[in-house]
């Protein structure tokens, strides 16, 4: 089943809280007004009581309340809706002022209320402190007290409902307008597709509940946004990468196929297409590297290494070439971890291989293996030119070359390499990041100790 | 020395039939993984090169059948999965080696090679030798023509790897692998700085060359009459 919106929760919720408010208020002001009223009927019963036992006083007999008889009745005259019965000490009825009325009437003392046709009364039974004095009763006629109750009772039910019925509306209303802006999100989150991911959140307008809500989808949006350009960019580079030794196989094998030709020239076509198809054959085995990568399938063993006899082995590795360039290469330092060992070796190689390739001749590229606060550091820096400040976000990007105009369709590598080291040092849960001033440039890799 | 190869993809499976006939070695193909399986249990083979997608039975379940039946050639696989999870089922089960598409014929030739050597016990050498070059494994020394010739250590391992697998092509990754111990693809060219320092020390001073480059392939240390 559907849940109920969020609207219609909170307008029914204001409805009922103003419907229990108001209704308690109704009660509380009837009950007292009903208690008001009593009062006032006692106040009057008992001043009117007080002149009938004056103008009665020494009525003892029927003969005496006779005599006394028309007084009574001018006090009566006064008060037309007060009917008073009197009896004598033996209990015989005297007088009847309302002789509609029953005979059987509450006798007990004091003050009570009852309903003879239709008509309520209010009954006033006083307390005789003369035994031979003539007994009381005192009637008064209260309908118009219990027409003004039941008037009152009606406009407390007809607020109750009025009330809870116009903060329904006003309580949906302002929900609905006080969740505006996560319809506004909804719609922007509607709208987002592969084309459209820059679409954003105006995060100043929103109110405090949603800010953090807000700033959190943009910042998706914005991850999606960068994982999704980078990715498109990606294939394009891809297309763009292959496109080239495609282009050149099937020229050169269609310009060799056109005519008759020595086998030495078939020999020559041959080698020229083996180079460009080891190159994209490396290209591709690139691409699956980082693929798998991607899909979070590249795991790392992990075996205890010494990192120092690692950099070590690579600078020996590289030794030859770098004394060819005239390169001095060096490492200080060492640490223990748990990690790939052909994997870092290839992480690093790749970093000593692009640093060889940037240092001028003279140059020195040094190594620093170190503990660091948080696990292992190391850090290859080598001395030349130095890269931009701006260019180095993009340092680690999937085909990124420094210059672009450094290779096209040769056998060097395609600007995969540093993209893979990152790849492999994410991989072993580590971070690398690249800084360069004047003269220096410094890959700083942090891995964290696991051992 | 006979191999079966076990691929399902038409081209693939000629030319490396053709390659390896080329390369001295009796070869057989099979299309499918069942006709495989058979021939592999009754061929008397000496390697056993698998496909791991085949039609009938994959490359695992013929490997798991030829190790059940208690046969222990050595199995090379291929495969276009590079999943690590691959590699690792397929060293469980018994397989001594694996390459993955796309991959170098030559690469391929070399593993081939390396397996077979593997299973047979050469004796240990004291010293290797062609034409006129001499390396003493025991003294770590090299000579060629009777002149002694100063080498590295790693200038030492390298020609020691040449010299073993004379008349092989050996690609560039294998020689990483084997002397540096660098195991992964690399585009550098170290490899080529260092045989252009071993060839000046082996071969600038004589009339004939010893080490030579097959273009796209690798190098190879051969007596070739020019």
């Amino acid at each position: 089943m559907r849940r109920l919106s969020l609207s219609s929760r909170l307008a029914l919720l204001f409805a009922g809280c103003t419907a229990v408010v108001s209704l308690f208020a109704g009660v509380l002001f009837g009950r007292a007004s009903e208690v008001h009223f009593v009062e006032l009927d006692q106040q009057l019963m008992e001043s009117r009581l007080a002149v009938l036992r004056s103008t009665l006083q020494g009525a003892d007999t029927l003969e005496s309340f006779t005599l006394r008889l028309p007084a009574l009745l001018q006090d009566l005259a006064h008060q037309p809706e007060l009917a008073v019965r009197v009896r004598g000490p033996d209990g015989h009825l005297w007088f009847d002022s309302s002789p509609r009325l029953p005979l059987a009437l509450e006798t007990r003392p004091g003050l009570g209320s009852l309903q003879i046709n239709g008509t309520d009364y209010r009954v006033l039974v006083p307390q005789n402190d003369n035994a031979n004095a003539p007994h009381l009763t005192l009637l008064l006629d209260i309908t118009h007290h219990q027409h003004f109750l039941q008037r009152m009772q009606r406009l407390i039910w007809m607020t109750v409902g009025l009330s809870a019925l116009a903060t329904a509306i006003l309580g949906a209303w302002a929900a609905r307008s006080g969740l505006r802006p996560l319809r506004r999100m909804s719609a922007i989150a509607a709208s987002v597709s592969a084309d459209s991911l820059n679409a954003r959140l105006p995060q100043k307008q929103m109110p405090a509940e949603l800010a953090d809500l807000a700033t959190a989808f943009n910042a998706m949006l914005g991850r999606l946004d960068d994982s999704f350009q980078r990715l498109s960019a990606f294939s394009a580079d891809i297309a763009h990468e292959l496109r080239t030794p495609l282009s050149n196989l099937l020229t050169h094998t269609q310009v060799t196929l056109t005519r008759p030709r020595g086998i030495e020239e078939y020999r020559e076509a041959l080698h020229s297409n083996l180079e460009e198809l080891q190159w994209m054959a490396q290209l591709v085995n690139d691409m699956l590297y980082l693929a798998k990568a991607d899909h979070g399938l590249l795991t790392p063993r992990r075996e205890p290494l010494e990192l120092g006899h690692e950099v070590e082995a690579l600078l020996e590795f590289y030794a030859m070439l770098a004394e060819d360039s005239q390169i001095e290469l060096s490492r200080e330092g060492s640490a223990q971890i748990a990690g790939d060992r052909s994997m870092l070796r290839r992480a690093l190689s790749n970093l000593l291989d692009n640093a060889l390739r940037y240092t001028p001749a003279g140059g020195v590229i040094r190594v620093l293996v170190g503990w660091s606060v948080n696990g292992v550091s190391i850090s290859i820096e080598n001395s030349g030119p130095g890269i931009p400040t701006e260019l180095l976000p993009r340092l680690f990007d999937r085909f990124y070359r420094a210059d672009p105009a450094r290779r096209e369709g040769s056998s060097e590598h395609a600007g995969l390499g540093l993209a893979i080291t990152q790849s492999i040092i994410r991989a072993h849960g580590g971070q690398i990041r690249c800084e360069s001033q004047a003269g220096i440039t410094r890959f700083v890799i942090d891995l964290p100790n696991n051992t | 020395m006979k191999l079966l190869i076990v691929e399902d993809q038409v081209k693939t499976g000629q030319y490396l039939r053709q390659g390896l006939s080329e390369a001295g070695f009796t070869t057989e193909l099979a299309a499918d993984g069942i006709t495989g399986q058979h021939l592999a249990l009754t061929g008397d083979y000496s390697l056993l090169i698998l496909d791991v997608m085949l039609p009938g039975r994959d490359g695992w379940q013929i490997l798991q059948a030829v190790r059940s039946a208690g046969l222990s050639m050595p199995v090379l696989f291929l495969t276009a999965r590079d999943a690590v999870d691959d590699r690792v089922h397929g060293l469980e089960l018994g397989a001594d080696d694996y390459l993955v598409k796309p991959f170098a014929f030559s690469e391929l030739l070399a593993r081939v090679r390396s397996l077979l050597r593997r299973g047979s016990n050469t004796p240990q050498e004291t010293s290797l030798q062609l034409a006129d070059l001499r390396l003493d494994l025991i003294r770590r020394r090299a000579e060629r023509n009777g002149q002694r010739i100063d080498l590295t250590a790693k200038e030492f391992s390298l020609l020691e790897l040449l010299l073993r697998r004379q008349g092989e092509v050996l690609p560039k990754s294998l020689i990483a692998s084997q002397v540096w111990d660098m195991n992964f693809d690399s585009d550098t060219n170290v490899i080529e700085v260092a045989i252009r320092r071993l060839r000046l020390k082996i071969d600038d001073n004589h009339e004939q060359k010893l080490i030579h480059t097959v273009r796209g392939m690798g190098y190879v240390l051969e007596e070739r009459s020019s």
